[in-house]
């Protein structure tokens, strides 16, 4: 806090005294409370249960914009790097990082009125924090025990999978956040025409008793599996609010006087060699593949400027030194590695099988792209689309499914620790540990030269780089999110609600009665 | 250390110290810099990094043959990343400081000579409903209405910006509320906040509990200020419906008559969400959210004759 006596003549006003006619607005408008904000998505299905989420997974990044809706976490960063409480009110360590002690807000209920408690954090935080973490409930609240120092525990408690919430006997999962599950509607054909599917729909209803306060809005709902386009035409013809817009959809949107809102590049796309082809061992195949990767044509004309071509494993939002990593495409050094090689590794009738691993034309067509690329230095690569989760499970190998050599994959940074990312990168990817601790990944210094180590290994080659993009509707106010991707939407209100107000404060409980909660969902 | 430095400026000496421990570095370097939009606009930082350096007998050339240190200062979620990589033989060698953001204050805006006095009087990063002068306004203490913690809390405050009494209004069983109104009304030794459907009165003296009662809630009406050059009255608007963006007081002549003439424009730094000229016909309280640090802060507008 800050008291400042100096008195400065400010303004901007390009000449203050302009010549205007008095039609400006009322003084300061308000936010109006009700309305049903209508949110379309790409993805099938969702998991509102943290505990199934796959680190790094695209799923993964839409379950947590669902999840943030119905639970909160025991802090949040704050888009000036400051942590702001939430379940916690305050927080201390000791000098080493090793032992935490959260104090929790007192009072705060789950939606069904139930009162959280410190069991309740620690269930539900063990459950979803790295092991080897003691989590002890306390009198004012829970503390965190650790055998090696943790200075990024409150960058991974604000971020990704760590929620609290309480489980309950059927697995259904309470939360504390500004809105509750109301109903879910699985996809199901239409009554008139059984041939067409209605998507599956998930309405959440305003938590009255939210310990931050009622949110403005009445309810939130979700359509999900809408295809890119119908997203971007319903927001054109009034029937979204915000909608997922695909990054080849991005400039059309724009041009269309829509408002699209960025994040910080949060996906990598990348490739990851895998040895079960045998070719993919041999580290002169991998620079050659390497040094044939055109990342800023990938970048600018494949995905029309919407992506960044990726030196690196972590973006340089994270990381704030992935500028010094360098990608640079040297085709006549690959084509000369190339010509070393046998001439049936990546060649005559042995072609690298390339396997895309993410859904979506965009990854079939960058996997197109990097065979392009290969070709370029004369290195053979067969695209096979099919699709598995991020890292790439094990597949039979067969006559009919040949050993896979590389995968394209897509990451989605999920974790406000850089430590914590470049871990879950590793450990997702299979890659080979450096002989430190992963401890010392928290200093920069040392992370970098992890990465810098990962990187010259090449067994996992980064393309290019993702923001996320969404259509956002006039009426839409408040819009604020993180800019490492979180919705925030609990702050939102809509210009023009569709339903009656609903009045701050009324003490009224939301009709639980019916209400699943957060249950983990998988239509 | 300069007394004015800021954490930028400290990281900035620190990555200088470190740059001069890499073996076998030695000057003439040539700089090049990688920074953020934020940070590439404040280039006092990049000065105290070529300064250090040539305390410690490096010396900076634009050289194109000369040895490339490159620099950079990335803003990450939590930190200012400062980083230098500097090339000795065949490997590069690199040393990062990283500085937490939320120590970082970021640069004053410029500031222009205009007829609008401003004067920032407070600020804190609790969110702040509405400020109100005291009853006793030549003292120049100040009454301001906040939620700390999501607690609803009033505070007193003299005119060095000391809290002399602080009122927890969660005793009077105000849940926390996203709505940014409220209204708070300094009366002396009592003051009143109104609510949306409540006032709540209380006394400034500890231990007494506010009591609050139903009401229907009637805003101030727009805030006109007198002008003390002519005594025209000027009318203080704000947008204020998207707290994303920067907001513009506008400060409009009042009479109808003179609608055609001339406004004032004032750009505060983020939306402005409350405009109180309660007590004093030549100046008001404007609570705004600058978007560049997130605190909230309490100006004091005033109408000046001539520049």
């Amino acid at each position: 806090m800050r008291f400042t006596k100096s008195l400065w003549f400010a303004g901007i006003s390009a000449a203050l005294l302009l010549l205007l006619a008095a039609t400006a607005a009322s003084a300061t408008k308000r936010p109006r409370y009700g309305g049903t904000l209508r949110v379309e998505l790409l993805t099938s299905s969702v998991s509102l249960d943290p505990r199934e989420w796959k680190s790094g997974s695209l799923s993964a990044r839409e379950d947590e914009k669902l999840a943030a809706l119905v639970y909160d976490r025991l802090v949040t960063l704050d888009d000036y790097g400051r942590f702001q409480p939430a379940l916690a009110i305050e927080w201390s360590h000791d000098a080493a990082t090793k032992n935490w002690q959260f104090k929790l807000r007192p009072g705060v209920m789950f939606s069904d009125g139930s009162l959280l408690t410190a069991a309740d954090v620690v269930a539900s935080l063990q459950s979803l924090l790295p092991a080897g973490l003691q989590l002890t409930a306390t009198e004012a609240g829970i503390s965190i025990h650790s055998p090696h120092p943790i200075p990024d525990l409150l960058e991974q408690l604000a971020s990704g999978r760590h929620f609290v919430f309480r489980a309950l006997p059927d697995d259904t999962l309470l939360g504390t956040g500004p809105f509750y599950v109301a109903e879910i509607s699985p996809a199901a054909p239409y009554e008139a025409n059984p041939t067409a599917i209605k998507p599956e729909r998930l309405k959440f209803r305003a938590n009255e008793q939210c310990w931050a306060g009622r949110p403005f809005l009445d309810a939130i709902e979700f359509t999900l599996g809408e295809p890119p386009l119908r997203q971007l035409f319903d927001l054109q013809m009034g029937r979204a609010d915000i909608v997922e817009v695909a990054p080849d959809l991005v400039r059309k949107a724009r041009q269309d006087n829509l408002r699209v809102w960025s994040s910080a590049p949060n996906t990598l796309l990348a490739l990851r060699f895998d040895e079960a082809q045998a070719a993919s061992a041999d580290d002169h195949l991998r620079e050659a593949l390497a040094l044939s990767m055109d990342r800023d044509t990938m970048a600018n004309v494949l995905l029309q400027k919407q992506a960044e071509p990726a030196p690196a494993l972590l973006p340089d939002w994270l990381s704030g030194y992935a500028f010094l990593f360098e990608s640079p495409m040297n085709l006549e050094r690959a084509k000369e590695i190339r010509a070393s090689l046998p001439a049936n590794e990546a060649g005559g009738t042995e072609p690298l099988r390339l396997r895309v691993d993410a859904g979506g034309d965009l990854m079939k067509l960058l996997g197109e792209r990097v065979a392009v690329n290969a070709r370029q230095a004369n290195l053979s690569v067969q695209v096979v689309t099919h699709s598995t989760s991020a890292g790439g499970g094990a597949t039979a190998v067969s006559p009919a499914n040949p050993p896979i050599g590389v995968h394209l994959f897509a990451w989605h940074y999920d974790s406000l620790s850089p430590r914590a990312e470049l871990e879950a990168l590793v450990n997702q990817l299979h890659l080979e540990q450096a002989a430190e601790s992963a401890q010392t990944l928290a200093d920069p210094e040392q992370r970098y030269a992890e990465e810098r180590r990962i990187l010259e290994d090449r067994r996992v080659l980064p393309l290019v780089l993702l923001p996320e993009y969404a259509g956002i509707a006039a009426p839409v106010r408040n819009w604020m999110p993180a800019r490492w991707g979180e919705w925030r939407l609990g702050d939102v209100w809509l210009e023009k609600g569709e339903s009656t107000p609903t009045a701050p404060n009324s003490g009224a409980s939301p009709d639980n009665s019916a209400a699943p909660h957060g249950k983990g969902v998988h239509p | 250390m300069p007394a004015d430095s800021n954490p930028l400026d400290d990281a900035a000496r620190q990555l200088a110290d470190r740059i001069a421990a890499i073996p076998n570095l030695h000057g003439p370097l040539r700089l090049e810099f990688h920074a953020d939009a934020n940070l590439a606009a404040d280039s006092s930082w990049q000065d105290t990094l070529r300064q250090e350096l040539e305390k410690h007998h490096l010396t900076i050339t634009e050289e194109p043959s000369a040895p490339l240190l490159r620099v950079g200062a990335v803003e990450t979620p939590t930190q200012l990343v400062l980083t230098a990589s500097a090339r000795i033989g065949d490997r590069d060698d690199v040393r990062i400081v990283a500085v937490t953001r939320a120590a970082f204050t970021a640069p004053a805006l410029a500031v222009a000579p205009v007829r609008i006095a401003r004067q920032l009087v407070y600020e804190t990063s609790d969110r702040i409903l509405d400020a109100s002068a005291l009853g006793n306004a030549a003292e120049g203490g100040l009454a301001v209405l906040l939620y700390r913690n999501e607690d609803l809390v009033a505070l007193r405050l003299d005119s060095s910006g000391a809290v002399k009494q602080t009122v927890f209004l969660t005793a009077a069983s105000l849940h926390a509320s996203r709505d940014p109104r409220g209204e708070l009304t300094d009366k002396g030794a009592t003051a009143e906040v109104l609510l949306p459907g409540k006032l709540c009165e209380f006394t400034w003296a500890a231990g007494a509990e506010p009591r609050c009662r139903a009401k229907k809630t009637e805003w101030r009406t727009t805030t006109v200020l007198t002008s003390p050059c002519d005594s025209s009255d000027w009318k203080l608007e704000a947008r204020g419906d998207d707290w994303s963006s920067a907001d513009l007081l506008q400060i409009v002549p009042d009479a109808a008559a003179r609608s055609g003439s001339a406004a004032l424009f004032n750009e505060f730094p983020g939306p402005i969400l409350s405009i109180n000229g309660e007590r004093d016909p030549g100046s008001a309280l404007i609570v705004a959210r600058n978007l560049h640090t997130g605190n909230y802060e309490i100006y004091k507008i005033t109408l000046v004759c001539g520049n």
